[in-house]
């Protein structure tokens, strides 16, 4: 073993100060992770807002109303008029706009709040943001009803409203009314003696109890990415892994034509031995760099791996499996530019199929059922398991198994190929 | 020391190595001489054990097998390549080859620095070899070679395209190994390199020695007669019955025995104003067996 460690230190000392080499194997693969992730993601982890139109109305009701609407943090709104509002909606330039039209104030009343109309001007074929919005209104509408019942003044302009409606009404006899009117007058007298405060800090118990809209964070059960570094970041880690076989196969092209394989074979150390010692060498690499840029991830751009165990064994694995791949690489040719060509033509091919350029969950069918071929694929599944998928042990078998298998045939095919080339 | 017994190897229809058997004592530089393509290098690598031999045999101190790791611990070898690592130092190149023949600790940093010493690379030993002169790094070379201390050194032409300066130096090392008693295969095509620092030569060509001797026996046996060339006394009266010709006052003749020629000629009591005497060669000894120059 002391030799295959003296093997694999020269390599990694050599791949350290080969700049062009590390390029390939950790600036590439972030770069890519950083420019894919920033283009997904709409430029960074902050909440994506969405840009609306909320059309100029000075009733109190409507400025009520948006004063609830900029509560929201998903919504940029910008007052404008209708025609503006709806040459921008057109141009694409807003998502949507909002029109408050409030109801006779003689009709409304507390009992019947629902008079107000709002109108949502949107495009048709954004149904998702259409949907989205309606949520906020409906929030934004309930909240303020909400606030009027629990204002005691609000509530008692109501009630007096309400009183002189009575006094009007057809259909009520003297005796009912006279009742009608006892009780509202003890609740008017309730009310006055209920502060502002207290009625908001009592506001769940409110007798009236408005519609009570709330929301409670449930964590998401679905399978999904959390963000787009999710998706990125495994897709780094197999460039990486690409960057290292690539380098590492063409390190022992040229330990071949440079005469220092000669120097190695004569050592007292057998050829298996040398390739170990290849091997670790990049296993080793492809370990830390996918270790470094998966830690990059988790630490700067919150990429939450839900399973380290797992996280660890998809590494490993994918790890052990691009050394057989840099073995079958190796022995594609005889000179540097034979292997370099065909090697990376090999593995662009893979990574195109398998999920290294497009992310496997945006794939159409075919092309998914095609990536089964590649080694990248399951790379990538390896990874995303650990990440979002929510794999457990028994799911992350098939995959690893694949990548092992991967891996021990490949060396094993590479090491024939290059004892038959030298006899 | 070194026995190749029948040594052959074929690749395909060409025979690039027949029936080659030679011995190599401790102390003794051995030269292979002969041009590109005679089958040096591939002799060499069967040795070595790199390359396996469709016949004969290669023992290494009294038996041993070089594919037996015990025994390539004592072969060093300086391959016609330059087989060193541009991007680590000289010391690093250094300290990897005795790593690798199982040196450590204090040992290893002993002939570490024995090596960079014989390839006057001491001061420079913390550059990487990319940046060396091509003579440095074929120094270099000869000292990764040596760095594990063999007692049977192969050297596959280590003065290819190298300044006269480090040529010298290497011949001084090799004479140096000489003297320290290891056995050194040398592999050349120039003549004036084995003629200067061979014990023996084994001529080679189309696989097959050709002859194996001294270099004076070699050159007595196959490379013919020497040119001698006396320049006499214009004033002085010429005789007409000296051996040779006579073209203006220039005496040209051949002998096998020059020198008894010369001390005949002057015992006649002729001054000489000038002698040169052209003795053949190993170029001339491989003309005469070959039919063909060294360099053709």
């Amino acid at each position: 073993m002391h030799a295959v460690f003296t093997l694999a230190l020269k390599d990694i000392l050599q791949l350290w100060r080969n700049k062009f080499g590390l390029f390939w194997v950790i600036a590439f693969p972030l770069l890519m992770a950083l420019f894919f992730g920033s283009i997904f993601s709409g430029g960074g982890s902050a909440v994506r807002t969405m840009k609306i139109a909320f059309i100029e109305n000075q009733s109190s009701d409507a400025q009520a109303f948006l004063a609830e609407l900029q509560r929201s943090e998903v919504l940029d709104i910008r007052p404008m008029s209708l025609d503006s509002a709806r040459a921008s909606v057109a141009r694409g330039r807003l998502t949507a706009y909002i029109q408050f039209i409030q109801a006779d104030a003689r009709q409304a009343s507390v009992w019947s709040p629902s008079k107000d109309s709002i109108q949502v001007g949107i495009d048709p074929s954004r149904k998702a943001e259409a949907g989205y919005l309606q949520g906020l209104i409906s929030q934004a509408y309930f909240a303020r009803i909400s606030r009027k019942f629990t204002d005691p003044q609000e509530f008692r302009k109501e009630m007096n409203r309400s009183l002189e409606s009575m006094d009007s009404a057809y259909g009520l006899s003297a005796e009912q009314k006279g009742l009608l009117r006892g009780a509202f007058t003890q609740l008017d007298t309730f009310m006055s003696s209920v502060n502002a405060a207290d009625s908001a800090s009592a506001h769940a118990g409110n007798p009236f109890g408005s519609l009570n809209l709330s929301f409670t964070d449930v964590a998401n059960v679905t399978v999904g990415p959390r963000s787009s570094w999710e998706i990125t970041f495994p897709q780094s880690l197999l460039w990486a892994l690409i960057g290292c076989a690539a380098t590492f196969a063409l390190s022992i092209v040229m330990e071949r034509t440079h005469g220092t394989y000669l120097r190695l074979r004569l050592a007292p150390i057998s050829r298996l031995q040398i390739l170990a010692g290849k091997g670790l060498a990049c296993f080793l690499s492809c370990v830390f760099v996918c270790t470094t840029l998966m830690a990059f991830g988790a630490i700067v751009f919150h990429v939450k791996i839900s399973s380290v165990v797992l996280m660890s064994l998809a590494i490993i694995s994918a790890a052990f499996c691009f050394v057989g791949m840099m073995m079958l690489i190796s022995v594609l040719g005889k000179s540097e530019r034979t292997v370099m060509g065909s090697g990376w033509s090999i593995l662009l091919i893979f990574s195109m199929i398998g999920g290294g350029m497009v992310p496997l969950m945006f794939m159409p069918p075919w092309i998914a059922s095609l990536s089964n071929l590649s080694p990248m694929k399951w790379c990538v599944l390896a990874f995303e398991g650990a990440i979002w998928r929510g794999f457990a042990f028994a799911d992350m078998i098939l995959p690893l198994a694949i990548l092992w298998s991967i891996g021990f045939v490949g060396f094993f095919i590479g090491t024939i190929v290059l004892i038959k080339s030298e006899s | 020391m070194l026995t190749v017994k029948n040594l052959s190897k074929r690749f395909g229809s060409l025979t690039a190595v027949d029936s080659v058997s030679f011995r190599v004592q401790p102390g003794e530089v051995f030269g292979l001489l002969g041009p590109n393509g005679a089958g040096k290098s591939t002799t060499i690598n069967m040795i070595v054990g790199v390359l396996v031999p469709d016949g004969g045999a290669v023992e290494i101190n009294s038996g041993g097998s070089p594919v037996d790791p015990g025994v390539r611990r004592n072969i060093g070898n300086a391959p016609q390549s330059l087989a060193i690592y541009g991007d680590l130092t000289a010391e690093e190149n250094l300290r990897f080859f005795g790593r690798l023949y199982g040196l450590t600790g204090a040992r290893l940093r002993e002939r570490v620095d024995w090596s960079l010493e014989l390839a006057a690379l001491t001061d420079r030993k913390g550059d990487r070899v990319d940046v060396f002169s091509g003579g440095m790094q074929r120094r270099l070379n000869l000292a990764c070679a040596l760095v594990h201390d063999p007692s049977l050194v192969l050297l596959d032409e280590p003065t290819a395209g190298v300044d006269p300066q480090s040529r010298n130096m290497i011949f001084e090392k090799i004479e140096l190994m000489k003297s320290e008693g290891r056995a050194v295969v040398y592999t050349t095509h120039y003549m004036e390199e084995a003629q200067r620092l061979c014990d023996r030569v084994a001529i080679i060509d189309h696989g097959r020695i050709l002859d194996l001797d001294s270099v004076d026996a070699l050159i007595d046996r196959h490379g013919g007669i020497s040119n001698i060339t006396i320049e006499l006394d214009p004033d002085a009266a010429i005789p007409t019955d000296l051996p040779g010709r006579i073209e203006d006052h220039f005496l040209r003749l051949e002998s096998d025995r020059p020198l008894e020629q010369i001390a005949q000629i002057s015992a006649r009591g002729l001054v000489f104003r000038s002698l040169h005497v052209e003795r053949p060669d190993l170029e001339r000894v491989f003309l005469n067996l070959t039919g063909r120059r060294l360099r053709d």
